[in-house]
Order: structure tokens, then sequence, then C-alpha cells
């Protein structure tokens, strides 16, 4: 026997394979075996944290989780402002399909002039080109139905407010990276904006997620905020007054609602005013909310707040009479009038015909530290306790500074500043028996608890005269309103402009209540400059008033309390025999 | 011996194979999962996005001027409202005693 594997019994087939070659094949395949298991026990064993990580890298993706922001609500859960989805458009220009036809389709679903589209893709170095910002889902998915190389979709979102312009001072707005920048959006944007969370998958060739790995951060979104606004008296208010700025040709004009049991602003409105969603052309005009930030000096409307102190310090009882005439009243070298002379009048018949000259006589006899101090308790000089970027806190001197001369004039709302926002919420003295309100912004229920600063018998006094005012020998008989008993101050003064008073450039403006028995509502009007030659508060601002007092008590479900004539025309008549 | 040792490897065989199966499976419902999740969030994007038109489609704006134009609405005034009050409580002291020519009344 040779040495050699014998694979057949016939002599005539058998090989002459030798032992050797066979015991090679077998040592090489061990060899191989082993080296395989080797290399199986490096990967799995020795360098396993390496090739883990490298299937990570090459499988494993990271997610943003986006926070949806909070919506902005009205009084009755209306949507002031909500994000919904608005892609964003780019390109990789490169990798960009020069199909002309289906570009220039592109260019028309993202309105813009092919040679715009050309001009923007033209730049092949650049990797990343926006082609544009939030666009509509629809234009999102026709550009995706167009299937073009080398342009992508970015997930974003886009704040849409569905009031446009009546409440855009109030809601402010966002700018494209979903942040406030003015507004409520602008003051709760900590609350509105959530926090953004995240995960990490395992993705498949395909893109689909197949694994979650290790631990998720969820999103938190963003709290919806409910504001004291009620949008549909917000639109009225702001309706009216863009109506009477535009008739009397004004500059601009503000109006402010304010429910004095709840201490909450029901309107807030400004006009010039603007769209959020086109803020292209926008002026600073358009954006300042006047209410807030614009001081000036309160003029008649004062006069008031120092009755209700001669009324406290017990000097005079509203009957009492002051003896107004000549119409004029000197202190030191100046001189104060009227407009023209009243003669004897009542210290009721002062707020009714807005005598300057009674109004002074009464604050000389009063320490300079009580005026301070009750136009300091009633929120003149200090900053209106609403959270809102860029409200004001007017200008109130410090008592000891005070010349007589400025006391005097002080005294009927020269001297000092404040913005319209102050002034309806410190009438909300008269409105609540003599309590201030808190105000808020947000909604809020029930009875607000106020501060105690006059006593309730004589900010009712006080509130008969400024019932008196708006009636038949008053300042503002416009400011009646069918249905309703309302009381007010007109008060008109002179625009400053640099260190003097500007000539024929004038604020009207009213501030009242109603219904005068149980106050329910403030509403302060303001027009800046009016130019058709009426400049009088009652004449330009009181109409506003008594329109927005109409509406807002008639949206607030609350009965006439004076009788009015019905015209409810019969539908059934009785049958005759 | 050598036959547990068979039956352990042939039970081995099959339980990785089992692992590999529900691995697979476990993808896959997990990927439906994320596709749902997916659909989930664009559903509700999709339901904000209509709530908002809906809502700009109905702000006071355009209501009055449809109310206006289309409609030959005006706006109701104290006057001609006729207002009732429930059960005890006092009549409207708003109405003139001289409106028996008004529609119903309700007691």
């Amino acid at each position: 026997m040779s040495r050699s594997i014998a694979y057949t019994s016939s002599p005539l087939l058998a090989s002459r394979t030798p032992l050797w070659r066979s015991k090679f094949i077998v040592a090489a395949i061990a060899l191989g075996s082993v080296g395989l298991i080797a290399r199986a026990a490096y990967i799995q064993v020795v360098a396993n944290d390496f090739f883990l990580k490298q299937g990570q890298v090459r499988f494993g993706r990271t997610l943003a989780m986006p926070a949806n922001r909070g919506r902005i609500l009205d009084r009755n859960g209306l949507i002031l402002a909500s994000s919904i989805a608005a892609p964003s458009i780019w390109a990789i220009p490169e990798d960009v399909e020069r199909d002309p036809a289906r570009l220039r389709q592109l260019a028309k679903l993202l309105e813009m002039p092919m040679t715009e589209l050309d001009k923007r893709l033209a730049d092949e170095d650049k990797t990343f080109v926006w082609l544009k910002r939030q666009v509509d889902d629809s234009v999102a998915k026709q550009i995706t139905a167009l299937q073009l190389k080398g342009i992508y979709q970015r997930k974003e979102y886009k704040r849409q407010y569905p009031e446009g312009e009546a409440s855009a001072h109030v809601v402010g707005f966002t700018n494209v990276e979903d942040k406030g920048q003015e507004g409520i959006e602008l003051a709760f944007n900590k609350d509105l904006a959530g926090r953004a969370g995240s995960r990490r998958v395992i993705k498949n060739r395909l893109g689909q997620v197949v694994e979650a790995v290790g631990e998720q951060i969820e999103p938190v979104d963003g709290r919806d905020l409910q504001l004291s606004i009620d949008s549909k008296i917000q639109f009225f208010a702001y309706q009216k007054l863009r109506d009477a700025v535009l008739l009397h040709k004004a500059k601009a004009g503000s109006v402010v609602v304010l429910d004095v049991v709840s201490g909450e602003v029901l309107a807030l409105a400004n006009y010039p005013s603007y769209s959020p969603a086109k803020r292209r052309n926008l002026s600073g005009a358009q954006l300042r909310n006047r209410a807030l930030t614009d001081t000036f000096e309160p003029g008649s409307t004062m006069k008031p707040f120092v009755i209700a102190l001669a009324l406290e310090k017990g000097l005079v009882k509203p009957t009492t009479p002051i003896q107004t005439a000549p119409g004029r009243i000197s202190i030191g070298r100046s001189t104060i009038s009227d407009s023209h002379p009243h003669g004897v009048l009542t210290v009721s018949e002062v707020i009714q015909k807005s005598s300057n000259v009674g109004t002074v006589k009464l604050a000389m006899q009063m320490q300079p530290r009580e005026m301070w101090s009750m136009y300091n308790q009633v929120g003149f000089g200090q900053k209106p306790s609403v959270p809102f970027p860029g409200a004001v806190s007017g200008r109130l001197r410090a008592y000891k500074t005070w010349r007589p001369i400025e006391q005097a004039t002080m005294s009927y709302g020269y001297g000092l500043s404040s913005s319209l926002f102050q002034l309806a919420h410190a009438y909300s003295v008269f409105g609540r028996d003599g309590e201030l309100v808190p105000v808020t912004m947000l909604k809020s229920s029930g009875r607000a608890a106020g501060v105690q600063v006059i006593d309730a018998r004589h900010a009712r006094a006080v509130r008969n005269m400024l019932h008196m005012a708006t009636g038949p020998g008053g300042t503002a008989p416009k400011a009646q309103t069918m249905g309703y008993s309302v009381g007010g101050k007109t008060g008109t003064a002179h625009k400053q402009e640099g260190r003097g008073y500007a000539d024929k450039k004038y604020r009207g403006f009213f501030v009242g209540l109603a219904p005068i028995e149980q106050p329910r509502i403030v509403v302060a009007v303001m027009i800046d400059e009016p130019g058709d030659g009426k400049y009088f508060g009652g004449e330009v601002a009181a109409p506003v008033f008594s329109e927005t007092v109409q509406q807002t008590l008639k949206m607030l479900g609350i009965q006439p309390d004076v009788s009015v004539i019905p015209q409810i025309v019969a539908q059934a008549e009785e049958e005759s025999f | 011996m050598t036959r547990i040792n068979l039956m352990l490897l042939l039970a081995v065989l099959a339980s990785a194979l089992y692992l590999v199966n529900v691995q697979y499976q476990s993808r896959q419902l997990f990927s439906a999962l994320d596709q749902a999740h997916a659909q989930a969030r664009r559903l509700e994007a999709e339901s904000e996005r209509l709530q908002v038109e809906q809502r700009a489609q109905a702000t006071p704006s355009r209501v009055q001027s449809l109310a206006r134009a289309k409609l030959q609405m005006r706006t109701a005034t104290p006057a001609i409202t006729h207002y009732v009050s429930y059960g005890n409580a006092a009549p409207a002291a708003a109405l003139a005693p001289n409106d028996t020519g008004s529609g119903a009344r309700v007691p």
C-alpha cells in the first residue's frame, strides 16, 4: 500500500493523491476557522466598544423633538395667537436638477421671479441656501410633489394671529425663530416657549426609525396663556377708535377698557396699528403701544382726585359754594384762568364745568405732601403692575420740590405726566367705592381685592359729579350712551414739544365709568392731535367712550339702568272682533 | 452524554434564531409605532392649522362686515332689546310701562 487515499476500489480509477495534500487542506481549513474565531473574538470582545461606536455613528441619530409654543387665548378661549407648521425651503445649489420647466414651477410656488431663483442657485460652491422661509403647508406639499433633486424642506413653525391688527399691540409678535419680540409674546416668552426634547434612535438604511437607544428627553410644550382681553370688545374698541381718529384727522389714538370688579383689562387698543402677518414696512408709530408707553399731562382728568381729597379732608361738601368769579386767580406772579367765567359754583359744579379756578382754590388749602400722597396712591408716577415691555411710570415729582404755582397747576393736571393706562387704572378708585383695584392682563375670576384709598361715601359723591359732567350743562354730554348711565371727565391738553407747549397741537381725552350706580367698567380714550379744528376731549374722545361703553356693557350682559323708549316693533296684533 | 449535548446545541440554535426573529419583529413594530407617532403629530399640526383658519374666518371684523353687507343686519340697541328675567328676579327696570305692543312677554 502506497501512502495515498483510495477513492475507489477499482485499480483503474485509483488516484495517486498523496496523503500530505489532504492533511494540508484540513490544516488550512482549521487555520481559517481559527482566524475567523479570533477575528470574531476581537470584534465581540476585545474591540467591542470601538465597533459599537462605529455602528452608532452610522445608524444612530439624535432627533430633536421641538416643543410647541403655547397659544395665546382671549378670555373666552378664542385664539389670538397660535403656531402652525410652515416648512422652510432650502437647496444645495450644486445638486439642484437643472430642469427649466420644473424650476419655473418652483419659482411660481415660491412667489419669486425666475431670475431671483437663478441668482440664488447660481453659486455652486455654497452647500446651503434658503429659498424661502416659512411657506404655507399646502405650498410645501406641492413643492414636494415636484420631486426636484437638491431641494429640501426644514420643519418650522409660523405664528398666526387671526385677530390681526385689532389686538396687535396687546399680543405682539414673534420673530422667524419663534421668539417673542413685542407685547405678551415677549413678556411671557418663557412660559410660552416650552423646552425642546431629544431622543436617540437607530435608523435603518431606508431612514425608518427601528429602535430607541438610551433615555428620551420629553419635550415640554409651552403653556397656553389666557388673557383678560375679550376679542369682541377689543375689536369694537379698536374699530370705534380708528373711525374717530380718521374722522378727526388725528395723528393717533388709544383706548383702554378696564373691568373694575376683577381688575382685568378687557381691551387695550391703539391706532395706528399694524397687521402682525405683514411686518415688512413697519414704522415706529405703528408699533408703539401708546396706551402704555406714551405719557402726557392728564389735564382736567386730575381734578376729581383733588376734589376727592378735599372731601376726604373735610374741607368741603359736594354742595359747598365756591366763588370762581372773575374766572381768574393769581398765584404768585402767574394767573390761572377758566375758559369762561362761571361765578359761584358748588363743588359738584366745579367738576361738572371743569373749572380750573375752583379746583385751584381747593388745592391751595392743602399741603403738597397730601396731594402728592393722593396722586401716588392711585398710581401716578408708578409703573403699572402689568408685565408689559416698555410700560412707563410717568412723572410725579417729589412734593418737597413743589412751588406754589406748581401745586396749583398740578391740581388741574399740568406739571405731571401719566399714561392713558395709568389714568384708567386710577379712575377705578371711583368705580370701586374708594378702592384701587390691582390690574391684570391675564384672566382671573371673581372680585379682586383692592386697596382702600378714599372713603366709600366720598367716592360715590365724586361719581355723582362725574355723572353730572356728562349730563346737560356738563363738559361732555356726548359721552352719554343709550340705556346706560355714565360718568366721566374730559381732558384737553396742549402738547409739549421740546421745552414748551406746541401751538395748536392738542390731545383730547376722556376717562369715565359706567353704569354710574354700580360701575362695572372704566373706559379711557385719548385722541392725539386732532386736525380738523375740533380738539376738546368732550368733542373727539367722548363719542368713542360712549360707543365703547354701549358695546362693552351689552357684551358683558349688563341690563340697562336708564329707561329707554322702546322701539320694538309689534310682532302680533290682537285680533279684532 | 453526547445526545444531551446535541439536544442542547439544537435548543441553543433554535433559541438564537428565535431571538433574531423577535428582534426583527420588535424593530418592525417600533418603526410602525414611530410612524404612527409622526402621523399623530402631523394630524395635530393640521388640526391646529384648521382651528386657526376657522378663527380667522370668524373674527369680529369679518362677521360684522358680512352681517352688514350680506345680511343687512343692524347693531342692536337697548331700545330694540326686550330684557327678560327669570323667576322672582325684579322685572327689567329698563322697560317703560307702555311697551305693550312688544312681542311675547316672558313671566
